[in-house]
């Protein structure tokens, strides 16, 4: 059986189940106890468990995150909140050498089983500062999983997983996917984390994307089979562990692959799945690969200029065509 | 537990020991078996032996990269940390944690070092609440130096202590010197001590070269905590004797302010005490101290029989 829920639903169903099943689990943040959390993923929450359990904090992103790493070794498991994905460079140091490496650091001695969950992703004029999608920031710190759920489904499934998992979980939830509503089946199911899921079969090309994008690339799909031209859609739902067989099985089948995501092109994560498609299955492409990604440029302040620095389904289309055409 | 004469003798002894077992580790320096690497902490034992005495077993401990006599004074074999030092999978972290600076003992709440200064002031905080959310009467005690005070995670990790009471004792070993730059040019003020009142919890200086005066200081503030009643600052003011690290000429101190520290030599001052107060003798001391440079010598031979990691290794506990 299956419910239709928001994703922010979802999520905060996660939490509450998680935190039911092991009182070990805790949640900390700004504004998330009896505010509800700012887009109001822990909504009810802190009237259900309490101030032991839903935790607001100062604005002090290097405590959120340094001190959910002292917990967390410690004996506790928490779920440590940034406002905004943008504000993990405030915390740094905290999320990629202390979260990160506290264990190999000190020789396997300590687990950190910790989840940041940060709110990430263009809006419409939440301006530079409160638009990014800083994935591929994370890819360089190894020790650190990095989970990006695309639906309500997905979004439980893998927070209950992330929440469950030893290691440290940085966990992107795009703020437009929110309000999104989809299936979630009842009951404890968990996704693993790292395990992709291919969101739409098709044989000609091979579109991966993640977080809002696939929403995109799906679009892009249906406009792309108009033209009589099959497109697969392949969610990796993370970058850390990656899904590499699932990717790969997939371009081979196609020949044909393009990559997307909403941050900007130069330095995006996109770059590492291409190599990884390059260093594979180079014999396997019948085209070269092709990246359709977020502008170089900062989310512009502008709301007017806002739409033009991610892809749409338009654009995604011309380059399944140009693709196919090669 | 109150400064009472069995007390001071542990701590006598423990100092020496931390004392006597950096010699040991200097000389493997000397013949070339462990990296010249290395952050004395020669001069900090009055500060760090009795203030981690105050602790229980399950007390938590975060520390930086001086010296290891607080380790030493929690507990901690003396064998695992040459082991550490040689890299060798007799250490703490057998084999896969250097030396300087993520030891760690979970069954003693040695909890490691943010190799990046600082790091500790929110970890520490995190610890604490960790402890009120548990609901138990551990303590978290944070070690770093007049440097790492001006971290911006200092100020975070301060203020959600002081305002959440949480059970935290922060001793800042003020040495004058973050490697070259003076207090007096690094920190507006140059009190550590006087910044306790802004985050709601008392800020005690004490002399750091007086280990009975650090041991009172610490007691109070880990009873403080203990009860519930918030986290504590303390200013050990202290000098340290060597260099920043080994082969530092520290030329950017006065030769004055090193031999009035040295004159101050915290383990030459509990030892007179001892003897001057009749809890001991020369000779007494004397056979002790034989009998842990014995210790010393036998933990450092046991310490050379381990094996360094091999490449297979590498990636072993990046992830659970």
């Amino acid at each position: 059986m299956t419910r239709t829920i928001t994703y922010a639903q979802a999520l905060n169903e996660a939490i509450a189940e998680e935190m039911e099943r092991d009182e070990r689990v805790f949640l900390m943040g700004e504004d998330v106890g009896a505010f509800g959390g700012i887009f109001g993923v822990s909504t009810g929450l802190f009237d259900r468990f309490g101030p032991k359990r839903v935790i607001d904090t100062p604005i002090s992103e290097t405590f959120i995150v340094g001190g959910g790493v002292g917990a967390a070794i410690t004996g506790m498991r928490p779920i440590v909140e940034l406002q905004f994905a943008d504000f993990l460079y405030n915390a740094a140091d905290e999320i990629i050498s202390k979260m990160g490496k506290w264990r190999y650091m000190h020789g396997g001695l300590f687990t950190v089983p910790m989840v940041l969950r940060m709110p990430e992703g263009a809006i419409g004029g939440a301006g530079p500062e409160h638009s990014q999608c800083p994935e591929a920031m994370l890819l360089a710190a190894s020790g650190l999983y990095i989970a990006i759920p695309s639906t309500p489904a997905d979004a439980k499934g893998m927070l209950k997983s992330a929440i469950r998992n030893d290691n440290p979980v940085c966990f992107f939830e795009h703020k437009a996917l929110y309000s999104m509503k989809g299936e979630v089946p009842d009951g404890d199911v968990t996704i693993p984390l790292g395990q992709a899921d291919v969101k739409r079969s098709g044989n000609d090309v091979t579109v991966i994307a993640w977080g809002r994008m696939v929403h995109v690339a799906l679009e892009a799909a249906t406009l792309a089979e108009v033209d009589g031209i099959s497109v697969e859609v392949v969610d990796p739902r993370g970058l850390r562990p990656l899904d590499t067989e699932t990717i790969l099985g997939s371009v081979r089948k196609t020949g044909r692959v393009l990559i997307t995501h909403e941050a900007g092109k130069t330095g995006g994560a996109s770059a590492e799945v291409a190599a990884i498609i390059a260093e594979e299955a180079l014999a396997d492409l019948e085209a070269p690969i092709r990246r359709v990604c977020g502008i170089d440029t900062p989310v512009p302040q502008s709301s007017h200029l806002e739409p033009f620095v991610t892809p749409t389904p338009a654009e995604l289309h011309i380059a399944i065509k140009e693709l196919v055409a090669m | 537990m109150s400064l009472n004469n069995e007390l001071k003798m542990e701590i006598y002894h423990t100092m020496y020991r931390a004392q006597q077992w950096e010699a040991g580790l200097m000389r493997m320096m000397d013949e070339g078996l462990v990296s010249g690497f290395f952050h004395s902490g020669r001069g900090q034992e009055g500060t760090e032996v009795p203030a981690v005495l105050t602790l229980h077993r399950d007390d938590y401990l975060l520390y930086d990269h001086r010296g290891c006599a607080h380790m030493i004074a929690k507990g901690m074999d003396l064998v695992s940390l040459y082991g550490d030092f040689l890299g060798n999978n007799l250490g703490s972290t057998r084999g896969l944690g250097a030396g300087i600076v993520h030891i760690a003992d979970p069954e003693r709440g040695v909890l490691g070092q943010s190799g990046t200064l600082g790091g500790g002031h929110v970890m520490a905080a995190g610890v604490g609440l960790s402890i009120k959310l548990r609901e138990t009467e551990q303590v978290v005690m944070n070690f770093f130096g007049d440097g790492a005070s001006n971290r911006g995670t200092f100020h975070e990790g301060l203020n959600v202590a002081g305002a959440w009471k949480l059970p935290v004792v922060y001793i800042v070993q003020n040495n004058g010197w973050a490697i070259s730059t003076p207090v007096s040019y690094a920190t507006a003020g140059g009190s550590f001590a006087q910044r306790g009142a802004a985050y709601d919890m008392p800020g005690i200086t004490v002399d750091g070269m007086d280990p009975f005066a650090v041991y009172e200081a610490v007691q109070t503030a880990v009873d403080r905590a203990r009860a519930g009643e918030g986290p504590s600052l303390i200013e050990a003011k202290l000098v340290r004797f060597r260099g920043h690290f080994e082969g530092d000429p520290g030329k950017y101190r006065g030769e004055t302010e090193l031999a009035a520290g040295v004159k101050r030599d915290p383990i030459l001052f509990a030892r007179a005490h001892l003897i001057e107060t009749g809890l001991q003798t020369d000779e007494s001391l004397q056979i002790l101290e034989a009998a842990i440079n014995d210790e010393i010598t036998q933990a450092r031979d046991k310490a050379m029989t381990g094996e360094v990691p091999g490449r297979e290794r590498l990636a072993e506990f990046l992830y659970a």
